[in-house]
């Protein structure tokens, strides 16, 4: 079920390049549709599947791949409505691709333990999931900063220069998706530390979680990386570039934690 | 009904003569009245810049409404027809369109794909309005002109990029700081170059605006000149470069007044907010090395001229696009305006078809005289009826024709058969003539 999201992302995709290539503003027009189409499929898809486990699909590591995907694009759609800027959907959209060719690939709904039910799981999920969206938006931003500053500093101004915003624009956007990450980042990791402290017994997997498990440890390493960002932000003046590409560190990290590490290497934290 | 456009502009006319021909300083709405009071002329717009005035008016009889044109020209500025006459041309139908279209894409600017020229063109188009001279053909024209206007702005590069030193700065400024309404702008040296850049940075909105010289006394005094700008003595450089964001050098110096370690000093305290530096000074004023500071950008004059070469290269390469915006939409209207030569005889033939009606209607009285009120009413519907199912195929194909050769053929035959009244139909000739003078 996951498919047609898949192929109206692909869609979208395609319309947004042809729109950064050629900059006419029915490419502009045709792209957000799609998009806006692609996220309402993938709202039915959720919401079946929901209705389907009884509860929200994002317990599972292939769902919630899924789910990331869905609160990515919903928060590229915010940004591109507030900001009507669709320059960065060329990079957002190969992003939403790849990632969503995962879900479509297992179809069917996952079986997951018992005492992955109760709110607190799910507050620890989504929010680690919205902190991720929003890393890969601060990233995505980022790279077009670097491009965009690197045309500026060579005195060659050419492709980037005509189709992006200014410099102060995207470094005050990576900004802003940063500081909700690390808001969403930090309260996703307390509660997750609460729902462990309370699961504990019900569950041998619980019972093992500790700073040493891959995944959690890696979190915590994203965490003090946008940390040291947002301080090295407005304290040393690391803004613009540096801050740039640190975002994107930050954004690699997570992409490890939420993809490899979640299929092949964490011994406690595979729900 | 055709179009005709009379006009001189900066492809013809030089400056002299340009100045002199200017509706817009002699009130475009009285020029408008005064053009419409003449009645050589159904519907007038009146498009007037400084490098152009152009009149374009719908109208029946194209050759003697042109010769009135020409007249008013002179007429109206004040100028000696003998002056006027070799400078100006004249177009007409889909030649006049295609003309305004591509002014309105800025084809037609000195500087091509110049951005006010439409917003000029909306301007003339809505005094027209507001004067009661436009008409249903000119408001197709010039809201066509508009769309055109808009597509090459859109779909092409044809406006994109600076293409003088200053824009170009200033354009480079908007993609580093993005809005410059909370900006500091320090311009070092009181000369003539600087004055002027700070002028232009001024009409961009920035926050505050500070002359540094060595002899305080020049900078007080270009700070007045400017206006709403403050002077700066040169002990205090360093305070106010912290302060700025946008640096402008035009000093005399025979060497670099600005070195990299005094920049990297500089950007300390400002906690490496960016700072754009624009280097006009010849020979330099900064160090080239400065530019390597994170967050530093530097441009010298060079640079800047650069970039308005490239910006002019990539607009020529824009233009054959624009171009065939223009043919596509010439197209279009081509279409519509063809169609309408077909209006007159439609006119004509609904006409006499009604004048059959009533006439037999008025012959047959006697007879239904004797009928109810209703009944005659009924009478009087079904006619009319029968009349517009008889007349619609045929109004319907009339106005599907688009060559002017077909209309002219068809409007004959049906004249003929029907004999239709040679006055009704007297617009009915072939549209597009050769122009008499083309402006390139």
């Amino acid at each position: 079920m996951n498919a047609i999201p898949l192929v109206l992302y692909g869609a979208a995709f395609v319309a947004y390049a042809w729109h950064f290539a050629q900059r006419r503003a029915f490419a502009g027009r045709t792209a957000t549709t799609l998009l806006v189409a692609a996220a309402l499929a993938h709202t039915f898809v959720i919401g079946m599947l929901t209705m389907e486990a009884g509860g929200v699909p994002v317990a599972g590591k292939t769902s919630a791949i899924s789910t990331f995907v869905w609160l990515l694009a919903l928060s590229y759609l915010y940004t591109e409505m507030t900001t009507d800027e669709r320059a960065m959907g060329v990079f957002i959209l190969p992003l939403l691709v790849v990632l969503q060719a995962i879900p479509a690939s297992q179809p069917g709904v996952e079986s997951h333990a018992a005492v992955l039910q109760g709110p607190l799981f799910g507050v620890h999920v989504s929010s680690l999931l919205f902190a991720y969206a929003s890393f890969a938006l601060a990233c995505v931003i980022g790279i077009t900063y670097v491009l965009l500053f690197k045309e500026i500093k060579a005195k060659h101004l050419g492709f980037f220069y005509a189709r992006l915003p200014s410099l102060q624009v995207l470094d005050r956007m990576n900004q802003r998706a940063i500081v909700i990450g690390w808001v969403f980042l930090t309260v996703g990791m307390i509660v997750g530390g609460i729902w462990t402290a309370q699961a504990r017994g019900l569950d041998p997997r619980v019972q093992a979680m500790s700073v040493q498990d891959p995944k959690i440890f890696v979190a915590l390493v994203c965490w003090f990386v946008y940390s040291f960002e947002l301080f090295a932000a407005r304290r040393i003046g690391w803004g613009g570039r540096r801050s740039a590409y640190l975002s994107a560190v930050g954004f690699a990290i997570v992409l490890l934690n939420f993809v490899p590490i979640s299929y092949f290497f964490t011994s406690s934290h595979n729900f | 009904m055709h179009l005709l456009l009379v006009g001189l502009s900066h492809r013809t006319a030089p400056v002299e003569l340009r100045e002199r021909v200017d509706f817009q300083a002699r009130d475009l709405q009285a020029a408008l009245r005064a053009l419409a009071a003449r009645g050589s002329a159904r519907e007038a717009v009146v498009v007037s810049t400084c490098n152009r005035a152009e009149m374009y008016v719908a109208c029946d009889e194209p050759e003697p409404t042109r010769q009135d044109l020409l007249r008013f020209l002179s007429d109206y500025n004040e100028v000696v027809p003998a002056d006027v006459a070799p400078h100006a041309y004249d177009l007409s139908d889909l030649d006049a369109a295609r003309h305004l279209f591509r002014v309105a894409a800025g084809l037609d600017s000195l500087v091509v794909g110049e951005p006010q020229i439409l917003g000029q063109v909306k301007e003339a188009h809505t005094a027209a309005t507001e004067a009661r001279t436009s008409g249903p053909v000119l408001n197709r024209l010039f809201h066509a002109s508009f769309a055109v206007g808009k597509r090459v702005r859109t779909e092409t590069g044809l406006g994109s990029g600076a293409v003088s030193v200053s824009y170009a700065a200033v354009a480079l400024a908007r993609k580093i700081f993005g809005d410059l309404s909370g900006r500091n702008v320090v311009v070092v040296g009181a000369g003539e170059m600087g004055k002027l850049t700070a002028i232009h940075m001024k009409s961009q909105e920035v926050r505050h605006i500070t002359i540094v010289s060595r002899t305080m006394a020049h900078a007080a005094r270009t700070a007045e000149a400017i206006g709403g700008a403050s002077a700066a003595p040169w002990t205090d450089l360093d305070a106010v470069l912290a302060a700025s964001d946008i640096v402008i050098t035009a000093t005399g110096a025979a060497s670099p007044i600005l070195t990299k370690a005094h920049i990297e000093g500089a950007m300390r305290p400002r906690r490496n907010r960016p700072l754009f530096i624009i280097d006009i000074a010849m020979p330099r004023d900064v160090e080239p090395a400065a530019g390597e500071i994170e967050q530093v950008f530097l441009y010298n004059i060079d640079d800047l001229q650069a970039t308005v070469r490239e910006n002019l290269a990539r607009r020529a390469s824009e233009v054959t696009r624009a171009e065939a915006i223009v043919a596509e939409e010439i197209e279009k209207f081509g279409a519509w305006f063809r169609s309408r030569g077909a209006i007159p005889t439609v006119v004509a033939l609904r006409a006499r078809f009604e004048a059959i009606r009533r006439a037999e209607l008025e012959r047959l009285d006697f007879k239904l005289a004797a009928l109810p009120p209703e009944a005659r009413a009924r009478v009087d519907e079904i006619t009319h009826l029968i009349i517009e199912k008889l007349l619609l195929t045929p109004t319907e194909q009339l106005k599907s024709l688009s060559d002017a050769d077909t209309v002219g053929a068809y409007a004959e035959a049906l004249t003929r058969l029907f004999g239709l009244d040679q006055d009704e139909r007297r617009n009915v000739e072939p549209f597009v003539r050769p122009p008499r003078r083309g402006p390139r």
